[in-house]
């Protein structure tokens, strides 16, 4: 199917946080309880509308397990949006959110979108982080966040599209350069190079043009 | 049918009688499973998905995990010990099933149960018998038929395994040969489950599998097997876990530390077959198990991989190939804009329309594997970092280095390629493997392979010498002290430049300072001009030295660079500037400074003459003589007895190099060998290929293509902004005194220069083409290139100036730090 602009996603934070649940919830929208520990990487990927536009979510959901922790490393180049998810019922995944921040943004492009994500939102019984703590972390820096549950998928949704928005605003502020790779951000196929540079711009011709083209 | 029918029965009968336990589940399940294939009919044509038995297989595993979690302190549950003890044989069921394939679906449905098993609980009990040897033998299964319909499935245990291993290290064992103690005991599956599922041929040893490539040796008993096989002791193990698994690592090291020719490792050495998979994810999967196994920080572990796996040699010969797949008529500005990380390509190659220009697909697939071994370089072991990296150059780098020896098609093809290489190549072993096949590691000054790429650069296909400069353009920049050696001081450290007998460009300095002269141009209204220009320009240098921080009156030495910065900036004549008001010096200065920070970082542990050598009052003086072509007009007495005696020459090294011993020693050297060599005075200075090279295609500036000069002056100002003393006077030092012939950078730009000064004012309406010209090149239009009506005299006038604003800012920002450093 034909996108405008294609964005590469990853997905950090604490094993058994529910990384993988989160994007299962987001690209089939079931929730499954029981899952296979992620070794390495696991892909998925939807098709979402912003601004009339057509934008395909590449999502690269890695392992949360300090063991892998140097193959997952290897895969935050060049993604454009990050989520970062820690378990509202864990304070030591909330933790650790310093260290996984160090080091996505060490091995990430400095543009990169995060997203911090308190995850499990509906075990309200067996909550440990208080949501103004996230919000507070988040504040300090400088991370949009928001709660979820991957199992009511309440808020899911909007954790990736409200990344993507963010993303799709730095583009159209000409933060990103879109014609580099490495910033996880691609053009999709009825865009050519000429076409690419323009797009930020003429965003209302663009869109029609791209309707027509599918 | 019938099964179904018991799990009604069963619910009824639920109903009726208490529920049944957790492990009565499980053994209802298994007994299912074994009643199935009970009445199993050979010739039943029915797909596995079409019977209960994924479901049961569901319903056990389940079981499993949720017992787990109720289970305190990681002990086992009854359930996961009826398959440790064997009472409920399922692993060596998988095992069978996955062999026999009955029915069809069986061995992918077995495949994925047993890799859930393993991922989804904490503790799967690997150490113990009775589940490492199917998991063993269900390894066999995963052979290198590389079209099987199964090998996602076989791939993902495989990866899971390695996942296993990287959690508890001492696992390792169970997929090393040594403790794969019998062949036959590994191929036959036990009798029960046999007498059960029936293969429908015996087994057949796989034909490629590593494992039986394996003379195993007569006498098993030299490996002692750390792995109990005693059930009973066993249980015991697994009920006090962790302590127990450490303890069983501890013992492994002590051991393991001899390897035998015969030795594998099974679990690396059966990925390598995936590597060739036509399914990207399958690649993927297997790229990931050989990074995590290599990862692994045990050394003997990485002792085996290296010296017993060919691990290494294949992922780099599957680089070779991917190579030289690369079509040879790529366009090279499509390589250099390419940007690929790996893992990347198992996502982008599935739409096959997603081929931007010719030659992507290998380009991508040569760049995407690149990543990978970098990757790879980055996070293995370090024993196994250094021998991919010595294959990497035996078998990537050479190979890639016949092809730069071609046709000129194909060398232009191979610097771009080695160029963008050497440019996202991130490892440092990999980019010092890069420089020492470039220019040599033995004591050979000039490497074969280095003449014939200095000589493509002079070559008159213009896309050749692009193409070489840019991959000279790599190697500064990425500069390894060897390579920087060899390539750029290896003449220049020897200060054969140095004539005790300045030859001054008496004009040069008239122009700027006689005044005799500067009243005969009065008369001239062109001349008036001028002046006026090197007012302003001096009173612009001032106001940016001020802004800068530098106090005029405090520093005796500011006339010197003032004089440095102004043979730059003045080399060109007024009339024919395309900007004269040199706008831009101070964007010049800041990316100078932002680039020679970077040149600072990288040299600070080189063993150069630097200016962090000299610490107090008396070493400052060593920069300001040596450092520093603006305090030459000092220097030109204390080198005097230089040129004369070997004693005083001692003399002189221990006034200028009080402080380090290393630096006196070495200095020494250099000297010696240089009076041994040369009769003093009349001796040409030879600078060595690459400068020759550098200088030859820069006094041809004004009949090159502005693409050639463009990279050409950028490789000169990057050698520029190294700190290296003579390296820095060498090239930044308009007044320093050399012999007549002795070739220098200021010279030759003098008389580029001059040429230009010469032929540009017959160009019709030269101000005007000068003006346009600066416009479309600022522009930066792409389209430009591909124009046929430029003036190329007139461009290279333009990265002339350009160059002369660019070295001015460098040479003044050096001083400025030499100014901090010391001031």
């Amino acid at each position: 199917m034909a996108y405008a602009y294609l964005f590469k996603y990853i997905i950090i934070g604490d094993t058994g946080v529910g990384k993988s649940c989160l994007l299962l919830q987001f690209t089939d929208k079931r929730f499954q309880p029981v899952h296979d520990l992620t070794i390495g990487v696991e892909f998925g990927a939807r098709m979402i509308t912003i601004d009339g536009k057509q934008i395909k979510l590449q999502i690269w959901d890695t392992a949360g397990q300090e063991a892998f922790r140097s193959i997952t490393r290897s895969y935050y180049r060049g993604a454009a949006g990050a989520l970062l998810v820690y378990d509202i019922t864990r304070r030591d995944t909330f933790n650790h959110l310093t260290t996984w921040l160090e080091d996505a943004r060490q091995h990430s492009n400095s543009n990169m979108v995060i997203m911090l994500i308190g995850n499990k939102s509906d075990l309200e019984s067996r909550r440990e982080v208080k949501k103004e703590e996230g919000e507070a972390f988040a504040r300090e820096h400088g991370l949009v966040f928001m709660e979820t549950s991957a199992k009511t998928a309440a808020n899911v949704e909007e954790a990736f599209i409200n990344t993507a928005k963010e993303i799709y605003e730095k583009i159209q502020e000409g933060v990103f350069d879109i014609n580099n790779e490495a910033n996880g951000i691609k053009i999709g196929p009825q865009h050519s190079t000429g076409g690419g540079a323009s797009g930020a711009g003429g965003a209302g011709a663009g869109g029609a043009a791209g309707g027509g083209c599918c | 049918m019938l099964s179904r029918f018991s799990d009604v029965l069963q619910t009824a009968a639920d109903v009726l009688a208490p529920p049944a336990t957790r492990l009565e589940d499980f053994q209802y399940h298994w007994k299912m499973i074994i009643h199935f294939y009970q009445n199993y009919d050979d010739n039943s044509k029915v797909h596995i998905e079409d019977t209960r038995i994924p479901h049961h297989l569901h319903q056990m595993l389940q079981l499993i995990v949720e017992e787990e979690k109720e289970q305190q302190g990681g002990t086992v549950g009854p359930c996961l010990e009826a398959i440790v003890q064997r009472s409920v044989c399922l692993l060596d069921a998988l095992t069978a099933l996955a062999a026999a394939d009955r029915p069809p679906g069986a061995r992918s449905l077995a495949l994925t149960t047993g890799t859930a098993l393993l991922r989804r609980t904490r503790q799967p009990c690997v150490n113990s018998a009775h589940v490492y040897r199917p998991l063993q033998r269900m390894l066999i299964q995963c052979n290198e038929n590389p079209a099987s319909p199964t090998e996602k499935e076989e791939v993902e245990l495989l990866l899971t395994l390695c996942g296993l291993v990287r959690k508890e290290p001492g696992l390792a064992n169970i997929f090393t040969t040594p403790f794969v103690e019998e062949k036959s005991s590994l191929l036959s599956i036990p009798e029960d489950i046999q007498r059960l599922i029936p293969l429908k041929s015996k087994v057949q040893t796989p034909k490629k599998n590593p494992l039986f490539e394996v003379e195993m040796a007569p006498n098993p008993m030299r490996n002692i097997s750390l792995v109990r096989t005693n059930s009973k002791e066993d249980n015991g193990a697994i009920t006090t876990s962790n302590s127990s698994v450490a303890d069983d690592n501890v013992s492994c090291k002590s051991q393991k530390t001899v390897y035998e020719d015969n030795d594998k490792f099974l679990l690396i050495d059966l990925l390598l077959s995936y590597l060739n998979s036509a399914d990207n994810q399958v690649v993927l999967r297997a790229c990931e198990g050989i990074m995590i196994v290599s990862s692994l920080p045990e050394d003997d572990i990485a002792n085996l991989v290296t010296s017993c796996s060919p691990v290494c040699e294949t992922i780099i010969e599957k680089l070779a190939e991917k190579y030289k797949s690369v079509p040879l008529d790529v366009d090279p500005n499509d390589v250099d804009h390419l940007n690929i990380t790996w893992a990347y390509v198992a996502q982008d190659f599935g739409d096959k329309g997603y081929n931007r220009f010719h030659g992507y697909r290998e380009l991508t697939s040569f760049f995407s594997w690149l990543d990978y071994c970098d990757t790879l370089m980055k996070e293995c072991h370090p024993a196994i970092a250094s021998h991919l990296s010595r294959t990497f150059r035996a078998q990537f780098l050479e190979a890639a280095g016949e092809l730069a020896l071609g046709s000129a098609r194909s060398a232009t093809l191979a610097a771009a390629l080695l160029a963008k290489c050497l440019r996202v190549v991130d490892s440092q072993e990999l980019i010092n493997e890069f420089s020492n096949w470039l220019v040599g590691d033995g004591e050979m000054s000039e490497w074969p392979l280095l003449l014939v790429l200095i000589n493509n650069c002079l070559s008159d296909d213009h896309d050749l010498t692009l193409e070489t400069l840019r991959f000279f353009e790599t190697i500064v920049e990425k500069g390894t002290e060897h390579s920087i050696n060899r390539l750029v001081l290896s003449r220049v450290c020897s200060r054969g430049y140095y004539s005790q007998q300045p030859v001054l460009e008496e004009d040069e300095r008239d122009r700027l300072n006689d005044v005799s002269l500067w009243r005969e141009r009065e008369r001239n209204r062109e001349a008036m001009k001028q002046l006026q220009h090197e007012d302003h320009v001096t009173e612009q240098i001032n106001d940016i030295l001020q802004h800068e921080g530098l106090e005029t009156k405090e520093q005796p030495d500011t006339e010197n660079i003032h004089r440095i910065i102004n043979s730059f900036l003045l080399l060109l004549p007024r009339a024919v500037l395309s900007d004269p008001v040199g706008s831009d010096y101070e964007h010049y200065i800041h990316d100078a400074q932002r680039h020679y920070q970077l040149w600072l970082d990288v040299t600070s542990n080189f063993s150069w003459p630097s200016d962090q050598n000299c610490g107090d009052n008396t070493a400052s003086s060593t920069h300001s003589y040596d450092s520093r072509p603006e305090a030459d007009i000092h220097m030109n007495e204390e080198f005097q007895p230089l040129h004369q005696t070997m004693d005083h020459k001692d003399t002189w090294i221990k006034d200028h190099y009080p402080m380090d011993d290393n630096n006196h020693f070495s200095q020494k050297l250099v000297l010696r060998t240089r009076d041994v060599n040369t009769t003093a005075v009349e001796e040409e200075f030879d600078e060595g290929p690459f400068f020759r090279m550098l200088f030859k295609l820069l006094s041809n500036m004004p009949y090159q293509p502005y693409q050639v000069n463009l990279h050409l002056t950028a490789i000169i100002s990057k050698l520029a902004l190294i700190p290296h003393p003579y390296l820095h006077e060498y090239l930044l030092n308009p007044m320093l005194p050399t012999s007549k012939k002795t070739p220098t950078l200021f010279k030759i730009l003098q008389d580029v220069a001059r040429r230009l000064t010469m032929e540009i004012p017959r160009i019709k309406n030269y101000k005007k083409v000068i003006e346009s010209t600066r416009l479309q090149l600022m522009s930066e239009d792409p389209s430009y290139d591909d124009r046929g009506d430029h003036n190329q005299l007139v461009e290279s006038l333009i990265v002339l100036e350009e160059f002369c604003k660019e070295l001015a800012a460098i040479a003044f920002v050096k001083y400025q730090h030499g100014m901090h450093m010391h001031g």
